[in-house]
C-alpha cells in the first residue's frame, strides 16, 4: 500500500503542503470543512508588500492541487476520531451532506438563479454581501460546486420564503423533490446533481502522519467598541477588504454602508481593543501591513481619498514591508501615532468623528471620516479545541497549538507523526505559511511507520 | 495544409449556458464546413463522464487527429479534456481550448445573432490554430540525490540533516572552522519564555551533523566553481587550510549564507570608545559573564563587570541603521534588546537598563517578555523617528540625550555601557556566490527568492532553494523551520529522480541563429545555456514556456510549442478574414487576463462584442511582427493583457511585454498605423470589471460603437 498522509486545512498552508508531499510521490487526504478549499486567501483582494492580486496567485495553486492524480480533495468534511495503532493513524472522517453530487453538479449556477432566497452573507453581511441559499463559495471554487444551507431542508427558513420550507415530510425520507426550485432547475439543465435527501458520510482512513493547518481567524470586535455594531459605518479590516475586492459583493467599489456612496475620508484604527477585557493581549504581528496595504489600494482606486492609519507601533517586520510603508507615505497615507479612545456619529450624516490624544504633542484632537476600519487581529480558530481533543494535541494558553519544542523542533507536537502549519501555530502572513507548509510537509514525509 | 489533418470541432451547450443565448447548432454546421474539420458534434455537457466516453469514441471512429474543445474555459477544464484526448491515443498536444461560455454566452446575454457569429469566429480560429499544432511531450531531466549545502548554520544544518534523513547524499560547506554559524557568538536563545543556550543548541545539531553517515562536513571550505545545472552540478571547492581543491558531481544545492551585522563605525561614538559596543558584541559579553573565565569581549571583561560591578547603568538604542532612507526593520532588534537585557538582569538586578525605541515590534508570546521586562524594571524610552538620540562624552563619562515621546520632554540618562541594536546584512561571500549561481539578491546582500508569497524558499532556477538569514533576519525557530522547507524543494526532484517540463516549451534552430545570446541573457529560469561556441541551446526540462525568449529573438528563430509564430498568426489572420474593420484583436496571458475575462463572463458582465481573443501563457510571449499584421489585416485595434504588476507567472514577463510594446507603437508609427490602435493593458484574475470596461471603453474610443 502506498504512503499516506492526512492534511487537516485547505488554505494555502494546507494546499502547499499537500502539493509538496504529492510530488514527492505520497498520497494525500486533503481535507476542509467548509465549501471550497482556498481558506483565507480566497477572500482577499491583494497581498503585501507587492500588491499581487491573491485569487490570481492562489487559484493556480487551487486547480493544480485539485489534478494530483495521488491528492485526494475532502471539502466539507471534518476529522471525527483519531486512535493510533500499528504505527498508523486509523482516522474517522464525517463528510457532511452539501446536499449536491459534486461529481453531476458543473458549477453552472442555474439552480442559484433559480433560489428565492438571498440572506446576508456571513462574511459580507455588513457590506451588503447577500448569499443564496444554494450557492457557490467563490467563483474559483475547488470543487467547483454549489452547496445549499442546511437550514433550507428543515423548515427553518420558511418565514424568509424557502421553497420547500411548506413540506412536511423530511428530505432525507423523499427520493424526489417536486417542489424544490433548485432540482427542478437543474433537471432543466439536463442534468440532476441536487441531492437533498443527501446524508452525512463516514469515510475511514489510514495515515501515516497528520499535518494541521486549520488556519486563524479574526478576532471579533469587542462590544460597540468605537461604535462598531452601533454606526453603520464602521467596519472591520475584513470586511474593508471585501469591499476593495473586486470579485466582492461591492465589485471593488469602496462605498460605505449607510448610503452606499462612496467614502473619501477613511481612517485605520490599529489594535483595535488590544488590551480590553474582550480584546486581544497580544500582537497579530500583520494588521500594520494588512491597513498599509489597504490603503495604497484605496489610493490607487481614487488618489483624492484621504486615508489615516491611528497605530501605536508599526510592525514592518518582513522582506519589503518597509519599502511598502514608504510607499504609502508617499503616495499620501497619513499615519499617527495614537490610538483613539472615542467615536461619535453624527445622526444626519452617518460621518464619524475620532477623539484621540496626538502622541506625539500629547494633544487632544478630533478627526472626522465618513468610513473607519477596526484592524482587531487575529485569534485562534473556533476549530482548534475540538481539533485539539480528537487529535489529542495540547493547545498553548491563548488557544494556538502548541509545538513540543519550538527550539529544536519547530512544528512538532506532544504527539509524534502530528505536525503544525500556518495559522494553527500563531499570527503569521502569507509567505511564513508557505515556508511552514513546506517544512511540515517534509517532516510528515519522512515519518516512519513505527509499531 | 497537411491533408491527413483530421480535425474533430465538440461544441458544448453547458445545458442552456451556452445553447440558451446562441445557436448552438449553426456554430457545429458552420463548424463542419470549416477546411480541415472532419467531425463536429454538439454536446449537452461536454464535461460529463458519458459526453467524454462519447468523444473518445469519436475520435477513435472519425480517426481524428486534431481536437478542438468550444466550451467554458481552459483554466479549468482543460486539464480535464487534455486527459480524455490522451485516453483515446491522441496526443494531448493536439487539442486546442476555444471558450465560448466565458467569452460569449455570459458576456453578450441579449444578443442571439452577434453571440453567434462571435463562436464561430472563435471556432474558426480554434480550428486554424489546431491545423497547426504539432505533438508536445513532458520533457524529463534526471536528477540524482547529491545535495550541496552552502553554509552551516542553524538553517543548513537542518536542511542538511533532513535531506540525509532521507537517505540522500549530503555536503555541508561551511567556510569557518566550526558548524554553527551565529549561534556560536550568541549567548542564548529565548523563545516562549524559556531560554536555552546558543551554544547548546548549536553542539547537539552539530554532533548529529557530523555522525550523520550520510552527510558530508567541510569546514573552513570555500566555493570556487559552480558549473551546470539541476541533476547536473559540477562544483569546486577549495579548502582554505592547504588550499587543496576537490570537484563534487552535485544536483541540488541550498543557499544558507547567512548574515552578519552593519557595524555602525563612526556612530554614536562605536569604534572610537570601547564602552560603545553592539548587540552580538554585548552577547560576546554574556557568554563570558555566564561560564567562560577567559573573556572573549574585545571591549570588556566579562569577569571584571561582574565583580567589581563596573557596569551601573546600560542604555541600548534600537533600529540603528535600520527603518531609514535604505533599510527596513530588522525583524529581530526588538526581541534581541529585551532578551540581552533581561539577561543583564539576571545577572545583576542592580544595572539600571534604558532601552530607547521607536516601534517596539513584539509578536504574540514576545509580547508577555515585554511585560516581565517591564516589571524587572527595565525602562523603555520612546523616541521620534525623525531625532535620532544623542551620545556625549564628557569627563569620560558617556551620556545620552533623548526625547521621550511620551513624557513629552527631554531625558538625559548616563550609561556605562552602550549598546547599538544594529540592522544586518548579507555574508561577505553572498557577492561571489550570487554570480556562481545566476541568482540574485538586495542591496543589502540578502537574497531575492523565486516569488514573495509562495516562493519563499525557491530560487527562479529550479533544484536551488534558499533558506534562514541568506534570504532576511530570521529568528532561531524561523531558521530552522526555512531550512527544513528548503530540504523539502529540493528533495522533490531528487526523490522522483527528475524534473518534468510541461511540452509548452521554446526550441532554438540554430541554423538560423547569429548567437547575439539576448535569449540566454533574458531567460527568467536559466532554461538556456551557451555552447563553448556561444552556440545558445534550451534545457527543455527547465524552460516554463513564456514565449519571451521567441517573442525578443531578432533572427525569429524560437519556436515555442504550441504557440510559435505560425500557429498564433493563423489565429489572427481566421480571427480578421471577415469585417476586420469592426474587430478588435486580443492577447491575454493564460494565468491573470485570461482569469478576469473568466470572472467578467462568471459575473456575466455584459460588454460589446468586438473583441477575439487569443491566449498566450504570457503576455511576454506577444511579438511585435502579430501585432503589425493584425493593422494588415485591418483589425480596428489591437489590445495585449497582463498581469497586473508585479504578478507574473514568469516573474518579470509583463515588464519585457510593457518594454516591448512600447517599442511596437514606434514601429507602428513608423509603418503609417495609428498607434493609440494598440492598446496595453493589466488585469487580475479577480478582475472583471476592469475586463469589460476596457472592453466597452477601447469600442468607444476607436469608434467602434
Amino acid at each position: 500500500m502506498t504512503e499516506s498522509i492526512l492534511i487537516i486545512g485547505g488554505g494555502i498552508a494546507g494546499i502547499n503542503c499537500a502539493l509538496n508531499a504529492s510530488k514527492y510521490g505520497i498520497q494525500v487526504y486533503l481535507v476542509d470543512d467548509t465549501p471550497s478549499i482556498g481558506g483565507m486567501m480566497a477572500r482577499l483582494d491583494k497581498t503585501f508588500p507587492t500588491n499581487d492580486c491573491s485569487i490570481c496567485i492562489e487559484a493556480p495553486l487551487m486547480y493544480e492541487v485539485n489534478h494530483q492524480p495521488n491528492v485526494e480533495i475532502l471539502t466539507n468534511t471534518e476529522v471525527r476520531r483519531v486512535k493510533k495503532g500499528n504505527g498508523l493513524f486509523k482516522v474517522r472522517l464525517v463528510k457532511r451532506a452539501r446536499f449536491v453530487d459534486e461529481e453531476k453538479c458543473t458549477g453552472c449556477r442555474a439552480c442559484v438563479d433559480a433560489c428565492p432566497v438571498s440572506l446576508p452573507d456571513q462574511m459580507d453581511g455588513k457590506i451588503g454581501g447577500m448569499r443564496k441559499l444554494i450557492s457557490i463559495a467563490f467563483p474559483q471554487a475547488v470543487p467547483n460546486a454549489v452547496y445549499i444551507n442546511p437550514d433550507c431542508r428543515f423548515g427553518k427558513l420558511r418565514q424568509k420564503g424557502a421553497c420547500v420550507g411548506g413540506c412536511v415530510v423530511d428530505c432525507s425520507q423523499c427520493r424526489e423533490c417536486p417542489i424544490a426550485l433548485c432540482v427542478a432547475a437543474c433537471k432543466k439543465e439536463g442534468k440532476d446533481a441536487v441531492r437533498l435527501w443527501q446524508s452525512n458520510k463516514n469515510i475511514d482512513i489510514e495515515v501515516k502522519s497528520i499535518v494541521v493547518a486549520t488556519g486563524i481567524q479574526d478576532a471579533p470586535v469587542p462590544s460597540a467598541l468605537y461604535g462598531y455594531g452601533l454606526y453603520d459605518n464602521v467596519i472591520t479590516n475584513t470586511q474593508f477588504e471585501r469591499l476593495m475586492n473586486a470579485g466582492g459583493p461591492t465589485a471593488g467599489q469602496i462605498i460605505r454602508p449607510s448610503d452606499q456612496k462612496h467614502a473619501h475620508r477613511i481612517a485605520w484604527v490599529q489594535c483595535a481593543g488590544r488590551g480590553l477585557a474582550n480584546g486581544l493581549p497580544y500582537c497579530s504581528k500583520v494588521c500594520c501591513m494588512i491597513a498599509t496595504k489597504q490603503t495604497i489600494i484605496t489610493k490607487e482606486h481614487d488618489a483624492s481619498v484621504e486615508t489615516t492609519i491611528f497605530y501605536n507601533d508599526l510592525k514592518a517586520y518582513g522582506k519589503g514591508f518597509w519599502g511598502f510603508y514608504q510607499k504609502a507615505i508617499e503616495k499620501g497615507v497619513r499615519y499617527v501615532k495614537a490610538r483613539p479612545y472615542d467615536v461619535f456619529e453624527d445622526p444626519i450624516t452617518k460621518d464619524l468623528t475620532i477623539r484621540y490624544e496626538d502622541l506625539m504633542t500629547g494633544e487632544l484632537k478630533k478627526e472626522e471620516v465618513e468610513l473607519l476600519v477596526l484592524s482587531t487581529g487575529l485569534i485562534p480558530s473556533d476549530r482548534n479545541q475540538s481539533l485539539a481533543k480528537v487529535l489529542n494535541l495540547e493547545l498553548d494558553h491563548l488557544g494556538f497549538f502548541k509545538e513540543k519544542d519550538p527550539l529544536f523542533a519547530p512544528l512538532e507536537t506532544n504527539v509524534e507523526g502530528i505536525y503544525l502549519c500556518g495559522g494553527a501555530t500563531g499570527p503569521i502572513d502569507i509567505s511564513e505559511s508557505v515556508v511552514q507548509a513546506s517544512a511540515a510537509s517534509m517532516k510528515a514525509v519522512l515519518t516512519k511507520e513505527v509499531s | 495544409m497537411d491533408e491527413s489533418v483530421r480535425v474533430g470541432v465538440f461544441i458544448c451547450d453547458c445545458g442552456s449556458n451556452i445553447a440558451g443565448f446562441l445557436n448552438v447548432p449553426e456554430v457545429v454546421e458552420y463548424a463542419r464546413g470549416l477546411k480541415g474539420v472532419a467531425f463536429a458534434d454538439e454536446g449537452k455537457w461536454s464535461c460529463s463522464v458519458d459526453y467524454l466516453a462519447r468523444l473518445k469514441e469519436a475520435i477513435k471512429q472519425h480517426q481524428l487527429n486534431r481536437v478542438v474543445i468550444a466550451s467554458c474555459t481552459p483554466r479549468t477544464h482543460e486539464p480535464l479534456f487534455k486527459q480524455s484526448v490522451k485516453e483515446a491515443g491522441l496526443n494531448p498536444y493536439l487539442l486546442e481550448f476555444v471558450s465560448i461560455r466565458e467569452q460569449v454566452s455570459w458576456v453578450h446575454m441579449g444578443q442571439p445573432e452577434i453571440a453567434t457569429q462571435k463562436a464561430k469566429d472563435l471556432v474558426k480560429m480554434g480550428v486554424a490554430k489546431a491545423i497547426l499544432l504539432e505533438e508536445g511531450e513532458e520533457v524529463r531531466l534526471p536528477v540524482k540525490t547529491d545535495c550541496m549545502i552552502i553554509g552551516g548554520g542553524i538553517a543548513g544544518m537542518t536542511a542538511a540533516l533532513h535531506i540525509a534523513d532521507q537517505g540522500f547524499r549530503a555536503v555541508l560547506v561551511e567556510k569557518d572552522v566550526q558548524l554553527g554559524g551565529l549561534l556560536n557568538r550568541i549567548c542564548r536563545v529565548a523563545h516562549h519564555h524559556q531560554t536555552i543556550p546558543a551554544s547548546e543548541i548549536a553542539r547537539t545539531k552539530a554532533a548529529l551533523v557530523t555522525s550523520h553517515p550520510n552527510i558530508k562536513v567541510y569546514t573552513n571550505t570555500e566555493i570556487e566553481t559552480v558549473q551546470g545545472y539541476i541533476g547536473n552540478y559540477k562544483v569546486t571547492i577549495r579548502s582554505k587550510e592547504d588550499n587543496r581543491r576537490e570537484t563534487l558531481d552535485i544536483s541540488t544545492i541550498v543557499v544558507a549564507t547567512g548574515m552578519r551585522e552593519i557595524e555602525p563605525v563612526g556612530q554614536y561614538g562605536y569604534g572610537e570608545d570601547p564602552r560603545v559596543i553592539t548587540q552580538l558584541q554585548l552577547e560576546e559579553i554574556l557568554i563570558g559573564m555566564s561560564k567562560n573565565p577567559e573573556p572573549r569581549a574585545p571591549c570588556l571583561s566579562g569577569r571584571q563587570a561582574r565583580s567589581e560591578l563596573k557596569i551601573k547603568d546600560v542604555v541600548m538604542i534600537n533600529c540603528v541603521n535600520s527603518k531609514n532612507q535604505s533599510r527596513g526593520c530588522c525583524n529581530l532588534g526588538c526581541p534581541i534588546s529585551v532578551k540581552n537585557a533581561l539577561a543583564l538582569k539576571e545577572i545583576n538586578r542592580e544595572i539600571r537598563i534604558h532601552i530607547l525605541y521607536r516601534d517596539l515590534s513584539m509578536v504574540k508570546e514576545e509580547h508577555f517578555d515585554l511585560d516581565q521586562a517591564k516589571s524587572e524594571g527595565i525602562k523603555f524610552v520612546r523616541f521620534p523617528d525623525d531625532r535620532y538620540p544623542v551620545v556625549t562624552r564628557a569627563n569620560g563619562n558617556l551620556s545620552v540625550h533623548v526625547h521621550d515621546i511620551l513624557l513629552g520632554r527631554e531625558l538625559e540618562i548616563k550609561s556605562d555601557l552602550l549598546v547599538l541594536t544594529t540592522a544586518f546584512q548579507g555574508d561577505d561571500t553572498v557577492e561571489k556566490i550570487k554570480g556562481l549561481l545566476k541568482v540574485s539578491a538586495n542591496s543589502d546582500g540578502f537574497f531575492q527568492e523565486a516569488h514573495v508569497k509562495l516562493g519563499p524558499v525557491d530560487f527562479p532556477s529550479a533544484g536551488i532553494a534558499l533558506c534562514g538569514c541568506a534570504k532576511s533576519p530570521k529568528n532561531l525557530k524561523e531558521s530552522s523551520e526555512e531550512g527544513t522547507a528548503a530540504a523539502m524543494r529540493v528533495s522533490i526532484p531528487m526523490k522522483r529522480g527528475y524534473v518534468e517540463a510541461e511540452g509548452i516549451v521554446a526550441d532554438i534552430d540554430p541554423t538560423e541563429c547569429t548567437r547575439c545570446g539576448l535569449c540566454y541573457k533574458n531567460c527568467p529560469f536559466s532554461a538556456i545555456q551557451l555552447g563553448d561556441d556561444q552556440q545558445p541551446s534550451v534545457i527543455k526540462a527547465l524552460c516554463k514556456g513564456c514565449g519571451l525568449c521567441a517573442a525578443d529573438c531578432p533572427k525569429e528563430c524560437i519556436t515555442i510549442v504550441h504557440y510559435s509564430d505560425d500557429q498564433l498568426l493563423a489565429q489572427v489572420e481566421a480571427a480578421l478574414e471577415e469585417k476586420p474593420g469592426e474587430k478588435i484583436l486580443g492577447f491575454v496571458c493564460h494565468w491573470c487576463a485570461l482569469g478576469g475575462v473568466d470572472m467578467a463572463g462568471v459575473s456575466r458582465l455584459q460588454y460589446p462584442p468586438n473583441g477575439r481573443l487569443i491566449r498566450v501563457m504570457c503576455s511576454a510571449r506577444v511579438p511585435v511582427k502579430l501585432i503589425e499584421r493584425a493593422f494588415e489585416l485591418g483589425a480596428a485595434g489591437v489590445l495585449v493583457v497582463g498581469c497586473e504588476f508585479p504578478t507574473c507567472h514568469y516573474i518579470t514577463g509583463n515588464y519585457a511585454c510593457e518594454n516591448r510594446m512600447e517599442r511596437a507603437k514606434k514601429k507602428l508609427t513608423k509603418r503609417g498605423f495609428d498607434p493609440t490602435r494598440l492598446w496595453v493593458a493589466w488585469c487580475s484574475a479577480a478582475d472583471g470589471p476592469k475586463f469589460a470596461a476596457l472592453m466597452r471603453e477601447m469600442v468607444k474610443q476607436l469608434g467602434l460603437s
